[in-house]
Parts: C-alpha cells; sequence; structure tokens
C-alpha cells in the first residue's frame, strides 16, 4: 500500500471541521496485516497485573499482536515475558492461561525451561550428536523486547524502540490511577474468566468502550428493567445506577498522545460505588481531587486494545484481533486487595448484570457490532458519520477542569452528557493512521 | 414403580418442562418451574481446568440469589427491543443422563443432569451449541415441584458474541 492512500481512510480536517472514518478501516484484509505489523507489534501491550503473578514461578499467557507470550514471576521475584514458542521447532510452550510452575516443558520434544526462561533441558541432548555450533548458540525463551509496569499494571512491547511505558501513557495516568489506587494494597483481578468472540472488526469495541451515545438505543432494554428495579422490583441486588437522570449530568472528555482518551460524566447515586465505602481511607490515602474522580463513571482506552471502564463498576477489558471481522475479549473485574467480603459480592454483581456476554448490556452491544461489520460492506457506503458529536464544543488543550488536575491533554470538551461527544474517538485514529504511515515511510514510530 | 422411581420420574419432568417451555418460548410457565427464592448460579471457570466455587468471591456468568434475576431477564426478551434477543434466537434444549443425587435435606429432590442447547440466530443464519452439566434441588410447593437451587456447568464457556437464559 502506497502511504498517500492513507488519506483515503482518515479524513481530518479539523480546521473545516471534518473527521471522517471510512468503512474500509474496519474491513480491509490489508489494513488488518498492517495493524499487526506496525501497531501491536510496535506499541505497548497491556499483559497482566502484578498481583496476578504475585509468588516466584506464577505465570500467566497472553498475547502481543499474533504474539503468544509467557509472562512469568522468575525466582528471583522479577517479572519476565517472553515467546511462548519453544526454540525447537516453535511449538507452544505453556499451554495453560495460569499457573505457578518452576519449569514449563514443550510438550511435542521435551525441551525443558525454568521461570527465568533459561532452557534448563534438552532432551537426549548428549546422544544428540549435535555439532559444536549448535551448543555455541542460545536456546533459551526469547525475551519480549521491552517489560514495563505502571501502577501494578505489566506491559510488553515486541520493539525495543518505544518510549518508557510512562511516557507513553502519558497525561492518561491520571485516569490510570483513578483505577489503580482505588485498593490500599493495589489491585487485582477477581478470579473467574468471561471471554467472547464477536464477528467484528477489534475497533468497533475500540470505540464503543468510551461510545456515550448508543445507551439509550442499544441499551433501551436495559434502561427499561433498571426503571422497573427503581420500583423496587427485579434483580435490585445489582445495585444498578438510576440512568434516567444522565442526559442533563456534567460530563465531558479529554484527547491524549498516543491515541489514547477518556470519557467521563458526573456521578448519581456515588453510594452505589463499592469504594463508597471506604472513601475516607481513599481520601486521605490520595488526596481529594483523585478520590472525587475515581467516584465518577470515567472511560478510557490505552491505544489500541486496553480499556478501563469504571461506568458501573470497575473493568479492564483487551480485544485482540483475530482477523479483520473476528475479535477476541477478554473482561476482567478489577478490584482492591483485600475488599472487604460483603463489597466485593457487590461488586461482582454490579459487573455481571451489566458487563459479562451473559449480562444486560454487552450482549446487545456486540450483537450490533456484527451488524455494523455486515454493513461495512456496502459498496455504497464511504465516509461513517460517527465521528462528530461534540465537534464546535472541542477546546485545544487542557480546560479548567484539565488545568486544575495539572493534567495537559491535547483537547478537552465539558458539556451535558446529552452531547454525547464522539470527538473522544479522534486521538484513536489519528494515532492509527500516524503509526501505519510510520511504519508505511519506514520511519520509528517513536522519535 | 418404586417410590424412588417415581420421584425421579417427577424431578426429571421438571427439567424436560424448563427446556421445553425456553424452546417454546412459554416465558410465564418457565419463570413458574422455579420457586421465587430459588438461587441460579452459572460458575465461571477461573482457570482451564478449575470452575469457580463461590459466587460472592469469584465471577459467574449469572449468579441471582432469588427469582427476580430470572424475571429481569424475561422483561428484557419481552421488551422486543435488545438487539440481541430480537429477532428472537430459536433454541432446542436436550436434557439426559439424569440421576437423583443423596437429597440436602428430607422432602428435597437432587439431581444432576447433561444438557445441550442448540442456538439459531435468524439474524445472522448461523448456530451454535452450548453444553454442559446441571445440579437442581427441587422442593415441593403446593403439592408440586419447584426448583430450589439451579447451578449450571457451561463446558464451552467462550462464549461467541452472547449468552442469555435461554441459551443453557
Amino acid at each position: 500500500m502506497d502511504v498517500s492512500q492513507l488519506k483515503q481512510y482518515v479524513d481530518d480536517r479539523p480546521e473545516q471541521g471534518v473527521f471522517r472514518v471510512h468503512r474500509a478501516v474496519f474491513s480491509d484484509p490489508e489494513l488488518f496485516d498492517l495493524e499487526q505489523r506496525y501497531i501491536f507489534e510496535r506499541t505497548w501491550q497491556f499483559l497482566t497485573l502484578e498481583s496476578e503473578i504475585a509468588r516466584p514461578n506464577d505465570f500467566v499467557t497472553a498475547w502481543i499482536g499474533r504474539t503468544p507470550v509467557l509472562i512469568t514471576r522468575d525466582a528471583q521475584g522479577e517479572a519476565r515475558a517472553f515467546a511462548n514458542v519453544c526454540r525447537h521447532k516453535g511449538s507452544v510452550v505453556c499451554r495453560e492461561e495460569r499457573g505457578n510452575a518452576k519449569y514449563h516443558v514443550c510438550a511435542y520434544h521435551g525441551w525443558a525451561y525454568d521461570a527465568g526462561g533459561r532452557n534448563v533441558y534438552i532432551k537426549d541432548g548428549k546422544e544428540g550428536c549435535y555439532a559444536a555450533a549448535f551448543d555455541a548458540e542460545n536456546h533459551d525463551l526469547l525475551p519480549i523486547a521491552r517489560v514495563e509496569r505502571y501502577k501494578g499494571l505489566i506491559f510488553g512491547s515486541l520493539s525495543p524502540a518505544v518510549p518508557p511505558v510512562e511516557e507513553f501513557l502519558g497525561e492518561l495516568r491520571f485516569f490510570i490511577d483513578a483505577a489503580m489506587e482505588q485498593g490500599p494494597q493495589g489491585m487485582e483481578f477477581v478470579p473467574g474468566r468471561a471471554g467472547y468472540t464477536y464477528r467484528g472488526n477489534w475497533k468497533l469495541q475500540m470505540d464503543n468502550g468510551v461510545d456515550f451515545y448508543h445507551l439509550t438505543s442499544a441499551h433501551k432494554s436495559f434502561l427499561a428493567i433498571q426503571k422497573r428495579r427503581g420500583a423496587g422490583e427485579g434483580h435490585v441486588d445489582a445495585r444498578m445506577y438510576d440512568w434516567s437522570k444522565r442526559m442533563a449530568l456534567d460530563a465531558g472528555m479529554f484527547q491524549f498522545r498516543s491515541g489514547h482518551t477518556v470519557g467521563w460524566l458526573n456521578q448519581v447515586e456515588v453510594e452505589k460505588r463499592p469504594i463508597y465505602p471506604a472513601i475516607p481511607e481513599i481520601r486521605g490515602r490520595v488526596g481529594d481531587a483523585l478520590a472525587d474522580w475515581m467516584l465518577k463513571p470515567r472511560n478510557l482506552v490505552v491505544f489500541p486494545n486496553m480499556q478501563i471502564a469504571d461506568a458501573t463498576t470497575l473493568l479492564l477489558r483487551t480485544f485482540r484481533p483475530l482477523a479483520p471481522d473476528r475479535t477476541e475479549m477478554t473482561v476482567r473485574c478489577l478490584a482492591p486487595i483485600g475488599e472487604p467480603p460483603e463489597r466485593r459480592a457487590w461488586r461482582l454483581r454490579q459487573f455481571e448484570d451489566f458487563f459479562n456476554a451473559s449480562g444486560f448490556a454487552t450482549p446487545d452491544d456486540t450483537v450490533v457490532y456484527e451488524e455494523c461489520q455486515t454493513g461495512f460492506n456496502a459498496q455504497p457506503l464511504d465516509w461513517l458519520q460517527g465521528y462528530n458529536r461534540g465537534m464546535a464544543a472541542i477546546e485545544p488543550g487542557g480546560n479548567d477542569l484539565a488545568r486544575n488536575l495539572g493534567i495537559k491533554p491535547v483537547a478537552s470538551l465539558h458539556a451535558a452528557y446529552r452531547v454525547q461527544n464522539e470527538v473522544l474517538y479522534h486521538p484513536m485514529y489519528r494515532e492509527w493512521a500516524r503509526l501505519i504511515e510510520c511504519g508505511l515511510c519506514g520511519r520509528e514510530a517513536y522519535q | 414403580m418404586s417410590d424412588a422411581r417415581m420421584l425421579l420420574a417427577a424431578g426429571e419432568e421438571v427439567l424436560q418442562r424448563e427446556g421445553i417451555y425456553l424452546d417454546e418460548q412459554r416465558w410465564d410457565e418457565w419463570l413458574d418451574l422455579f420457586a421465587p427464592d430459588c438461587e441460579y448460579w452459572v460458575p465461571t471457570w477461573t482457570s482451564d481446568r478449575t470452575l469457580a466455587t463461590d459466587p460472592q468471591r469469584e465471577l459467574s456468568h449469572i449468579y441471582y440469589a432469588n427469582r427476580q434475576g430470572l424475571e429481569d431477564r424475561i422483561v428484557r426478551i419481552r421488551t422486543g427491543t435488545s438487539p440481541a434477543s430480537s429477532p428472537m434466537p430459536r433454541t432446542a434444549h436436550l436434557v439426559s443422563a439424569v440421576l437423583a443425587l443423596e437429597p440436602p435435606a428430607p422432602g428435597r429432590l437432587r439431581l444432576r443432569s447433561t444438557w445441550s442447547s442448540h442456538v439459531f440466530f435468524p439474524r445472522t443464519r448461523t448456530s451454535c451449541t452450548f453444553f454442559g452439566h446441571a445440579s437442581h434441588e427441587l422442593v415441593q410447593r403446593d403439592s408440586r415441584w419447584v426448583i430450589q437451587r439451579k447451578k449450571v456447568v457451561l463446558q464451552n464457556d467462550f462464549i461467541p458474541t452472547m449468552l442469555d437464559v435461554y441459551c443453557i
């Protein structure tokens, strides 16, 4: 693909009030391949939490783009990440999601590696009549180029040329802190997986994770149930919020560098937050500003494929592109370590009610992604018109709120929720185009 | 027929009716099979090998401490405004390998069963199958057996797009 063609995909002319994304961005197999090469394999990717591999020899498996990854806590207590493939014939070495193991043995020819990735055993090696050249080679698991941590989150990158992860997250860190500092002992994933797949492009989830506009249409049935619950009928254990008041609430968004974005709104019924009983402790530890923001619904995207949503209850999700029209979702319930049992159960009921693929909201999202994907094949359709709400209300740089928080976004918006802005998608598509352009021009992505 | 066989047959009928009512979208009759204070639980897997054991500490696909959550599901389906449930998927539930286990208390029945549910989505003209096993505790109310507790083990837990109560 020629780089000049990129303008056919993202039409970004802020001075004329135009921002358009072409349907091919979601369906073109050639673009899918470029995304793998120049986005997923060149940026930071969330791998796991520190608390998921708390003890020596704990491990989890994950993915960076097409690369299977093994993340371990080595015997010395250091978090490590490797391509989860045997050096012998390339077979996936560790075939489990999680566990604790001193050694990882390849199922194919029995080569073994310790938790630090060191090759400790080549089966029948002495009898193998290997040449000296083989013995001179390194046989250890291949380390992922970069592994860094931020507030209990472990990220990895296949490219050595990424900036430090703190710099990559940049000013978005305030909002990450609002999730990761909720617990005095840090944060953990509640045990239990609720993974699912859908027949649609990964960017449908990227967008929808911060989509304010679909609530009253796609989730109409959920709002109907919620209204009934307000009258004391139905699954009131979920302690879901009164959504009918949303439209008039104060809301906004911040755009950040590196493709990151956040949408936020004010909260009604803050007392339904599972952290609410702990808020005095939280205020004392992190200060009023961050504590207040922990109570506000906030959905953020760490470009390209990690989201922390806290509009109903705290969630961390990643999505993995399997094909242009197929995506795998990993959705985890994020909670303070040491949370009292009553609040943990409260959190779980909120999470299951809304976020599960077997819940009341997510299935309606996922099904409409599939309708979109079908629609993206429509020949007369060119530019999508879903990136424009809020265009006339953008403030360049930080607004008063940002200044008060001491953060420097690229742009801000602060208005009633009913604007249901779509401008918070812009940094994601700008970064998408930028990274692919860098790749096609043979430039480093980060200078 | 022995008393034990008659009991098993009575219990098994409740399990079969569950599937039939879902397949025929006889939602009120389906709800009526459950006691108002029934527990309905579909645990998640916590690793490739282990199933969650405590719905208060671990994530569930679905957990309701009483029937009201199931009632919400039916309200949602009936709104006709849930994209996931319109057009309504068509289902066929199969229940077999029903065994009576030691009852938890006198006057109760405890059954284990194997189930599969075929789901056809008219929207995409595709089908999928969910399968697993279940345990039921039944209790007699107003001289009929109703479900007091149901635990569904979903063996294929990586969900294609969505899952609702009518899929399991």
